[in-house]
């Protein structure tokens, strides 16, 4: 399992909201492909996956509220 | 009108970041890269590089558009330049910068520890290339000549916005004193880069734009950099417009015909963003 971690993004932020997931639960995800959008009160942000497999869980949700370092979703490997 | 940008990151430098970030924590250094909230952090702290920020996190001057705290900083710390070269070696860095915030409660100005600095790095990695990040110095002659001696590889001070905008944004600074402290590093050393960059979307036009352009072909200046202005936190001035690419393209094309100056656009570029990088490029252009 490959989890996705809000990553660090500067001293003073301790949050950020989810704004976009490019895919549903279940749906089958590439490597490298974008995978979440998120944003701070300064910029917005997106991240790819890290691995192909299957996006397995979701755990904040579009218009949700996640601190840095949380799991915000899981990729299963295949 | 453009939409805000969207800044990518890479997950898997995650352990990158953290390692960066331990080596400034353990050795109690700021960065402009943390302390202004900036969206390359991540890409930055990844490779291993970092903008130090000495003499402090608190600053005398308070500009609108700046997350620096302002206020009474403290009186500068003498171990602070051999931490910064420990922090160097630690990283390895082949291009540092180093940057500061304004000190117009020393009699220096701050200049001396700019010049500490250079020196501890140079004894530690004498083969890392040194930029510096300056404040106007009040525009002091004596003091800029004394950073000049220290010779960094690279001294920058940025416009930050245009002219017209100065009282709004950097009521405490002047823009043609800004121009004037660049032009002395050149007249005393022209064999120092010098470089400068402002921030777009904070109410200027193209044509404000291209006018500090001729100004910094006026003096000499050899790396101009222009990005997008984005609000550190909502305490700050407001963001007026989003500059498309294609804006920041005209920009570098413009500076392509004016000769002089080697121009970096785009919405993410900072001053320090990439910056060995691109003083690598710029040594090249300059060559071909």
């Amino acid at each position: 399992m490959k989890e996705i971690i809000l990553p660090e993004l500067g001293e003073d932020i301790k949050e950020a909201t989810v704004s976009f997931w490019h895919h549903k639960e279940g749906d089958e995800v590439k490597a490298e492909e974008d995978i979440v959008e998120f944003y701070t009160d300064k910029a917005n942000f997106s991240v790819k996956a890290q691995a192909s497999g299957i996006l397995k869980a979701i755990s904040v949700k579009e218009g949700e509220k996640a601190s840095v370092g949380q799991v915000i979703g899981e990729i299963e490997e295949r | 009108m453009a939409v805000k940008a969207v800044k990518r990151i890479d997950l898997s430098l995650a352990p990158l970041v953290e390692n960066t970030r331990r080596v400034i924590k353990g050795l109690k250094l700021h960065t402009i890269c943390d302390s202004g909230n900036c969206p390359n952090m991540h890409e930055c702290y990844g490779s291993s590089t970092a903008t130090f920020m000495i003499m402090g996190n608190v600053c005398t001057r308070d500009c609108r558009f700046c997350s620096v705290k302002n206020g009474k900083p403290q009186e500068p710390d003498k171990t602070e330049p051999g931490r910064v070269a420990e922090a160097v070696v630690k990283l390895n860095l082949k291009h540092v910068v180093i940057t500061s915030v304004t000190r117009d409660d020393q009699d220096d100005k701050g200049v001396f520890n700019f010049v500490e600095t250079i020196r501890e790095i140079r004894k530690r990695s004498p083969g890392t290339v040194i930029e510096v990040l300056v404040p106007d110095f009040g525009g002091i002659e004596e003091l800029i000549e004394t950073l000049v001696r220290a010779r960094p590889d690279i001294i920058g001070h940025n416009l930050e916005t245009i002219a017209r905008l100065y009282y709004l944004l950097k009521p405490d600074s002047s823009y043609f004193r800004s121009l004037s402290v660049l032009h002395m590093v050149k007249e005393f050393n022209p064999d120092i880069c010098t470089k400068s960059g402002i921030m777009v979307g904070l109410g200027e036009n193209e044509d404000d734009v291209i006018e500090v352009m001729r100004d910094i072909k006026e003096i000499k200046c050899d790396i101009f950099t222009i990005g997008q202005y984005l609000r550190p936190t909502g305490e700050q001035f407001e963001v007026k417009r989003h500059v498309d690419e294609d804006e920041f393209q005209r920009y570098e094309v413009v500076a392509g015909s004016m000769k002089y100056a080697y121009v970096i656009a785009g919405t993410f570029v900072r001053s320090s963003y990439r910056a060995g990088e691109y003083y690598q490029k710029y040594q090249e252009s300059r060559k071909g």
